[in-house]
């Protein structure tokens, strides 16, 4: 196991592995176009629960012939025993709303800290399915909600009670049952803190990975319950699912701009997640041994991820031309190793002037799938203290070159260009759900989240400048007592300094900037598949899908579920 | 009503922007009452009595150098509430020290100053020992000092209700001394007539800490509320409009 000292050493100095620089690393279309990986959080999710066998069974099963009812899983975990508690009720098919407006869903749920008893699960029925509307307390650590696939889940119902299973062909096209949309922890609505269930719940103390449980959770109660219905609507001709088919099911999300303030808001964190997808490509790069049988490997994922893409379904005119891009690249790949591969630097750099950026990061994603020894130890490192610390005694020169070379992106934009600072990001009273805007609208101009880094930074460069040409010689601490305005930018340049890859290079304030890139980096890191746009500020996605079932826990685990394929159907060859 | 820590820290991130603090100084602002609160030494009490001036400081003038050389300094806040003005000054302590292992910041006009312990904490986790005294009152005169060493995490505070007579005391002033070299520490004295004395070490102060991560926090109904209702302030109305600005499904 490595430790931070390793890390860090691989990180910076003189014995640092060959990273990728920040101008390209931390470029916005760049950050867009990453795909899961061995690290995304829900594959070492799995990994853990996988490895350690955790215990999850229901302790409550209380459906009716419908579907509708209660039910508790019970978890035991090795570090603690915890309660996933879900409520299924009746939705009309009108009062179905996947907004974050919405009050009503087919199913609500929680992941409670211990066991719970008659009591506290009457306290949350009666505040679970209230979803905002409610109120829990700190035991509980996740609250989320979902809906029913309209398209998927009465086909899949009927099909299993005809005795038949579903079209695989239709489950490649919608992989899910249900769709969750929103997923909440740390502390809203009086849940726990980030900070309770870091330090006292080890099995949960990953960057959200109490969340991709609940999403875990509620793929595998959406099989049962449907499987659930089926039986019971037709108890001699009912068959449940292939486990093969099964498994293919994963869960819908739905996620809209919510994620994207959260990516500027939470700096250091986003750099730590991206440090280590970086260091392990660097380690890859520089110690990955290549044979016979990596190559088999490699061919066979490139394959693959092919498939893959050209499996995934999406009405969006940009994204599907990304996909097929993917694809092309996929076959330049696959050539170019057939051919001419000589080692992964060489092959990095090949696809850098060969293969479009989705492309590229596909085959980041691919290496770090080929080497878990180099790769898998770096899950335990992706938590960062998330404190921007004022540099008091750093001269203003010093403060000024790291504007320079660090933010030279923000210093290259001209913010007086029309419509370089048109778009603005505010906070609706509905809700208090982020929403994009043009300043043309007073109030939201008015009232705009502090989102704009780089325009931030060139205000700030420009006051430094002129406070230093009568005050050169002074301390960042005596520009904080005269500029007491730029206190929160300074903060945010000198801690941003201290990381390898720092801000997101980006004008989020230009009046073409596409949210969705934000979106698609943190679904990336959280490990979803098959993207589907539905306009450039929210994304239909599939989580989970190819993911072991709760009854293969304990039995042979391969870890490959990266980049899922539809089965083949009973009689295809 | 019962809250996370996440809850309080944000609703008065949201309160501290509507009321037109700066980015970075809102963040401060609630942190440091959101710090007072978490460790069990009364942040939302002093906010009661701080929120319903703090829009006021808008039309005050920002803080002032009346004195400086290269150990000392003096500050005028001319006013301000400490929740926006405070942490510059313990920065620029903090400057002093690390260039001549020992420095005095003297800050005048400030109210809230019990604030300031958030931003001593901050001063010991950067490696850097920082002791504070201040007095307050009109008629009845307390005391209070707090202290951190190098490199701790928790800072000790004490407060007193003394015997002094208001005239001549300055009761909106405050001392910091900082230094790179030296463990501060600090406590009231006992024989100084002082009464009702509070005496919290870092220990302590710890303990609260571990008991507010484990169940939260509670706060009154009605500051709740009156919270919430000045963060509202950076909620933008909805229409049909500003829905298509949320994706428009």
């Amino acid at each position: 196991m490595t430790t931070p000292a390793a890390i860090l050493a691989s990180l910076r100095g003189d014995h640092a592995l060959p990273l990728r620089p920040a101008n390209q690393v931390m470029d916005l279309e760049r950050l867009g176009s990453l795909h899961q990986s061995r690290l995304s959080f829900m594959r070492t999710l799995v990994r853990r629960i996988m490895k350690e066998r955790w215990q999850i069974a229901p302790s409550l099963l209380q459906l009716d012939d419908q579907g509708y009812g209660t039910v508790v899983y019970q978890v035991r975990a090795p570090h603690g025993v915890f309660s996933f508690v879900l409520f299924s009720n009746y939705l009309s098919p009108e009062e179905r709303n996947d907004r974050v407006i919405a009050t009503q869903w087919d199913l609500t749920m929680a992941l409670v800290e211990g066991t719970v008893d008659d009591v506290y699960l009457e306290k949350l029925r009666q505040n679970v399915p209230r979803q905002e509307a409610g109120r829990v307390d700190a035991r509980v650590f996740v609250l989320s909600r979902a809906n029913r696939s309209a398209r998927n889940f009465d086909y899949v119902v009927d099909q299993l009670a005809r005795g038949e299973q579903p079209d695989v062909d239709r489950i490649a096209s919608v992989g899910y049952l249900y769709r969750t949309t929103a997923v909440y922890g740390s502390g809203k609505l009086g849940m726990a803190d980030w900070e309770k269930v870091r330090t006292r719940h080890k099995d949960f103390a990953r960057p959200f990975a109490g969340e991709m449980f609940v999403c875990l959770m509620l793929r595998n109660f959406s099989l049962m319950q449907a499987e659930h219905i089926a039986r019971h609507k037709s108890p001699t001709r009912f068959t449940p699912l292939n486990p093969e088919i099964k498994r293919y099911f994963g869960i819908g999300n739905s996620t809209g701009l919510g994620m994207a303030p959260y990516l500027v808001n939470h700096p250091l964190l986003i750099n730590q997640w991206i440090e280590m997808r970086e260091l392990a490509l660097a380690r890859v790069r520089t110690l990955g041994h290549v044979d016979d049988s990596i190559k088999q490997q490699l061919n066979r994922l490139i394959d693959r991820c092919g498939t893959h893409m050209a499996e995934t379904e999406t009405e969006d005119d940009w994204q599907t031309d990304n996909n097929s891009a993917v694809r092309q690249d996929l076959l330049a790949l696959k050539q170019y190793v057939d051919e001419d591969f000589e080692g992964w630097d060489a092959l990095l750099t090949w696809s850098e002037t060969h293969c479009s950026l989705q492309g590229q990061e596909m085959l980041v994603s691919i290496m770090l799938e080929l080497y878990p020894e180099l790769v898998d130890e770096l899950e335990e490192f992706h938590s960062a203290e998330e404190m921007l610390d004022l540099d008091p005694l750093m001269p203003l020169h010093e403060l000024k070159r790291i504007i320079e070379t660090r933010y030279d992106w923000a210093l290259a934009i001209d913010f007086e260009v029309e419509g370089a600072r048109e778009t603005c990001w505010y906070r609706s009273e509905e809700k208090m759900e982020p929403r994009l805007g043009s300043i043309a609208d007073l109030e939201a101009k008015d009232k705009q989240m502090a989102l704009g880094v780089g325009y931030a930074v060139h205000k700030c460069y420009s006051q430094l400048c002129e406070y230093m040409d009568k005050h050169a010689n002074h301390t960042t601490a005596r520009f904080m007592v005269a500029r007491p305005k730029m206190r929160g930018i300074v903060r945010r340049i000198q801690s941003m300094n201290r990381c390898t890859y720092g801000d997101i290079q980006a004008n989020l304030l230009d009046q073409n900037v596409l949210p969705m890139h934000l979106l698609r980096c943190k679904l990336a890191f959280f490990g979803v598949s098959k993207f589907d746009p539905r306009s450039r500020l929210w994304v239909r996605n599939t989580m989970f899908q190819g993911a072991p079932l709760l009854e293969d826990i304990g039995k042979p685990f391969s870890d490959d579920w990266f980049m899922p394929l539809a089965p083949q159907q009973s009689g295809e060859k | 009503m019962h809250i996370s820590m996440n809850e309080l820290s944000a609703a008065l991130r949201r309160c501290f922007e509507a009321t037109g603090y700066f980015v970075g100084n809102y963040e401060d602002a609630a942190s440091m009452i959101f710090w007072l609160e978490k460790h069990g030494l009364q942040g939302l009490e002093e906010l009661a009595r701080a929120l319903p001036y703090i829009d006021q400081d808008r039309q005050k003038p920002l803080s002032s150098m009346v004195y400086e050389d290269s150990t000392s300094a003096i500050i005028d806040s001319h006013g301000r509430s400490a929740l926006n003005c405070i942490a510059a000054a313990v920065d620029l302590a903090h400057a002093k020290a690390l260039d001549n292992g020992i420095a005095t910041v003297k800050v005048h006009n400030c109210h809230n100053r019990k604030f300031i312990l958030k931003a001593l904490t901050d001063c010991g986790r950067r490696g850097i020992s920082v002791a504070a005294y201040w007095q307050n009152g009109s008629e009845v005169i307390t005391e209070h000092t707090a202290a951190i060493k190098a490199g701790d995490r928790y800072p000790s505070y004490s407060e007193a209700t003394t015997n002094l007579k208001s005239d001549g005391v300055e009761t909106q002033g405050l001392t910091i001394i900082c230094s790179s070299r030296v463990d501060l520490t600090s406590s009231l004295q006992e024989s100084k007539g002082n009464t009702e004395a509070l005496s919290l070490d870092s220990g302590q102060v710890a303990f609260n800490k571990e008991r507010t991560v484990e169940s939260g926090i509670n706060i009154n109904d009605s500051l709740w509320a009156e919270i919430n209702r000045l963060g509202a302030g950076v909620l933008v109305s909805s229409s049909e409009q500003s829905r298509q600005g949320a994706g428009g499904r």
